[in-house]
């Protein structure tokens, strides 16, 4: 436990830190002044108001395309398509922003369908590029939900001849509201904290978020008093949302169990016909700017030179996925130790207090990790020379509450079952290890890709500490953008956009062959 | 001997107090009424649950003083027994320490019991009582001296119920073992027990505390 509560506290540093080395740089000074200013409050407002319509759009397309998957197992490209959402959850934001580009950009394959007024850069772009991120995660949470419903719910539901309407609200209702709500928060912090896609989409003033005005501040202004209370503001704010949802629950999403001989009702003609137009629909929403990647790449000047090029980028980028992949999910499990320890006790605020803790890099500005951190290691380690270690560290506690969200409710399930028996059975510490892995192996594979998959995208991170002869494949599609090199920017998303598919593809397929 | 004196177990506005004993060596069954606190006295004793007062000795040794992972206890729940992730013969090994004599000991115990084919399967291939079978056979052949059964035998018909009692005398007496059980069945008493302890609430006037009283 000693090793557990130091971890914790390893993790709780580098936040304090980060915001010691922007504190200490601005000589303790915050901007306070900048709350009597109406720039402000637009910026929170757009801020609140993007994260809001992306969490209320992405639920809202989300329930009924989970419904239908539900209702219709017959479907032979289900579970593809369940790979592909996952697959649209972790797509780099700079993948993602290509292909919207391409796709409804000023010259965009579907720009001249869309009127005079259409402009992909502002409200409007963020929202599509916050959907499609989101909507895919909350489509398998949801469709999680609706497959816990037993049989003897819908088969009771029947024998009462319960209406379309009553089954909704007496069978399916309850055992979506509350993890809706969870939902809807998850996604309001996720894009609350959005910086990628508002930086390349935001297109102007009007449209910027706290986050990157935060990183306006320190890069263009180099006004660090202004983006520390900005920090505070989004920290306070997103922690509390944060809070509520560690209060309320966890997000259990990316096992996708399917029960073969599950019961549910037939759905009637035109509720299938319904039913098959969202679920087209939604494969065309999510494909269609993969595939507007894909097309990009034939202007690409091919060479061999230009596939040589990718290899290495390639490799280290796999490299930090695989060293945050292991280590985050290591750093879970033993940060998930004090608080399951709390749980068991009933000490339920001690056990909010530890979650908080060991999830709240979710909500600290990554802008001002990453520069607070930069700027405190700056005078005292050689920046150049370690940074590349600095990006793994870091990406590594950024992703941390990700795997602590997928072990956190198996483990929980564990102690719920298990912590008398495993008591009583007087297990020693390796025993018990042994009688846990099993148990937990589907969930820690799960948490392991998705955090290998969110470090390896990584952007944010490598913009401040990367070097040079270490460039990542997202960092290399990011310079070929900058520098108007678009073909080649494509081909390097495709390699990346290949190798998260494969990835996903390979991992899902291990997840049903154990299912079967 | 376990030795339990005015031991008070409060869980919000419910509240036992206890009071028995239990000579080495015997089999004595539990009996009471639902929510009379038979499961709590055994949680307090396995060390599950931590007594607001109140004296527990085994052979004159406070049990209260001693972490659940040191008290001379083997208990059987009602359920969640076994690891569903893991296969019986799996189960059986973390929870049993490992001699020579152990799987020998395991077969004979399996065999009586009526489930040495099931030793390979898994949990989810074992019907209620046949789960509660492998569940007891690892209770009773854990080297603890005094062994808790939390209904041991709710599951079983009665040719497999009248097996199971037998072997758990059987176990009991060659091993030495002091044996607590709940049960709500009176044939269990006349077949198994030295002793019967009925449980039965009384309340005080003037206050909310229930005493529960032996015969």
């Amino acid at each position: 436990m000693i090793i557990a509560y130091s971890v914790l506290a390893a993790l709780v540093l580098v936040t304090v830190v980060a915001f010691y080395g922007l504190l200490d740089l601005a000589g303790g000074d915050i901007a306070w002044a900048l709350f009597r200013d109406e720039y402000f409050y637009s910026l929170l407002g757009f801020t609140l108001q993007q994260a809001s319509l992306s969490a209320l759009f992405s639920l809202a397309f989300a329930v009924p395309l989970a419904r239908a998957l539900y209702f219709h197992p017959e479907w032979r490209s289900q579970r593809v398509f369940l790979t592909l959402c996952l697959l649209c959850f972790v797509l780099p934001s700079l993948v993602l922003i290509t292909g919207l580009v391409v796709l409804l950009g000023r010259s965009g394959w579907l720009t001249p369908f869309l009127g005079e007024q259409w402009n992909l850069y502002g409200l409007s772009g963020i929202l599509i590029a916050h959907v499609f991120l989101n909507m895919p995660f909350a489509v398998r949470a949801l469709y999680l939900q609706w497959q816990s419903i037993p049989d003897t719910s819908w088969r009771l539901a029947r024998q009462l001849k319960l209406s379309p309407r009553q089954q909704w609200q007496v069978v399916e209702w309850p055992v979506l509201r509350g993890r809706m709500i969870v939902l809807a928060g998850f996604i309001f912090v996720m894009c609350f904290n959005s910086f990628a896609i508002v930086l390349a989409l935001g297109g102007g003033p009007q449209s910027t978020t706290l986050e990157v005005a935060i990183y306006q501040s320190l890069k263009y202004d180099f006004n660090i008093p202004e983006a520390l209370a900005l920090a505070w503001v989004q920290f306070f704010i997103v922690g509390g949302v944060f809070l509520l949802l560690v209060r309320f629950g966890s997000v259990a999403w990316l096992s996708v169990d399917t029960v073969a001989a599950q019961w549910r009702p037939k759905p009637t003609y035109w509720w299938r016909v319904a039913d098959a137009s969202i679920y087209g629909l939604a494969w065309l929403f999510l494909l269609l700017p993969l595939l507007a990647l894909v097309a990009g790449v034939w202007d690409a000047p091919w060479s061999w030179e230009l596939v040589k090029l990718l290899g290495r980028p390639l490799w280290i980028t796999l490299a930090l996925g695989l060293f945050c992949g292991v280590t985050a999910v290591i750093i879970a499990y033993i940060v998930l130790l004090p608080v399951r320890q709390a749980r068991l006790r009933q000490h339920y605020r001690r056990q909010g207090l530890w979650e908080w803790l060991s999830m709240h890099t979710l909500v600290a500005p990554a802008m001002v990790l990453s520069v607070g951190l930069y700027v405190f290691l700056l005078r005292r380690v050689d920046v150049d020379r370690w940074g590349m270690f600095v990006v793994a560290g870091l990406n590594t506690v950024v992703v941390v509450p990700f795997a602590l969200q997928q072990l956190r409710p198996r483990l929980f399930q564990f102690d719920d079952q298990y912590a008398a028996l495993v008591r009583t059975l007087k297990l020693t510490a390796w025993q018990r290890l042994q009688v846990e892995a099993p148990w937990l192996q589907s969930s820690v594979r799960a948490a392991f890709v998705l955090v290998m998959l969110l470090a390896m995208g990584d952007v944010a991170i490598f913009a401040i500490f990367g070097q040079p002869d270490w460039v990542t494949l997202p960092w290399l599609i990011y310079n070929y953008a900058s520098s108007y090199r678009l073909a080649e920017a494509s081909v390097a998303a495709l390699a990346l956009l290949l190798l998260f598919a494969g990835i996903i593809f390979a991992f899902e397929g291990r997840s049903d062959a154990q299912h079967h | 001997m376990l030795s339990i004196t005015n031991l008070l177990m409060q869980r919000g506005t419910w509240q036992r107090t206890y009071n028995l004993q239990l000579a080495t060596g015997q089999i004595v069954t539990l009996q009471g009424r639902s929510g009379v606190g038979k499961s709590a006295l055994l949680a307090a004793i396995a060390g599950l649950e931590q007594p607001v007062s109140g004296v527990m000795t085994w052979q004159g040794q406070s049990l209260l003083e001693l972490p659940l992972e040191k008290r001379p206890v083997s208990m059987l729940f009602q359920e969640y027994n076994l690891f569903e992730h893991l296969s019986v013969w799996q189960n059986l090994q973390v929870g049993l320490v490992w001699t020579a004599d152990t799987i020998a000991s395991i077969q004979a115990a399996a065999s009586q019991l009526e489930i040495k084919d099931k030793l390979q399967a898994w949990p989810s291939d074992l019907s209620g009582g046949q789960r509660q079978r492998v569940a007891l056979l690892r209770t009773l052949l854990r080297p603890e001296p005094l062994v808790l059964l939390d209904e041991p035998f709710a599951e079983l018909d009665n040719v497999t119920r009248e097996k199971a009692i037998l072997w758990v005398r059987e176990t009991a007496q060659q091993t030495g073992k002091t044996v607590l059980l709940v049960t709500h069945q009176d044939e269990d008493v006349q077949r198994l027990a030295d002793t019967n302890i009925v449980l039965k609430m009384s309340i005080e006037s003037n206050n909310n505390e229930k005493n529960i009283h032996h015969p």
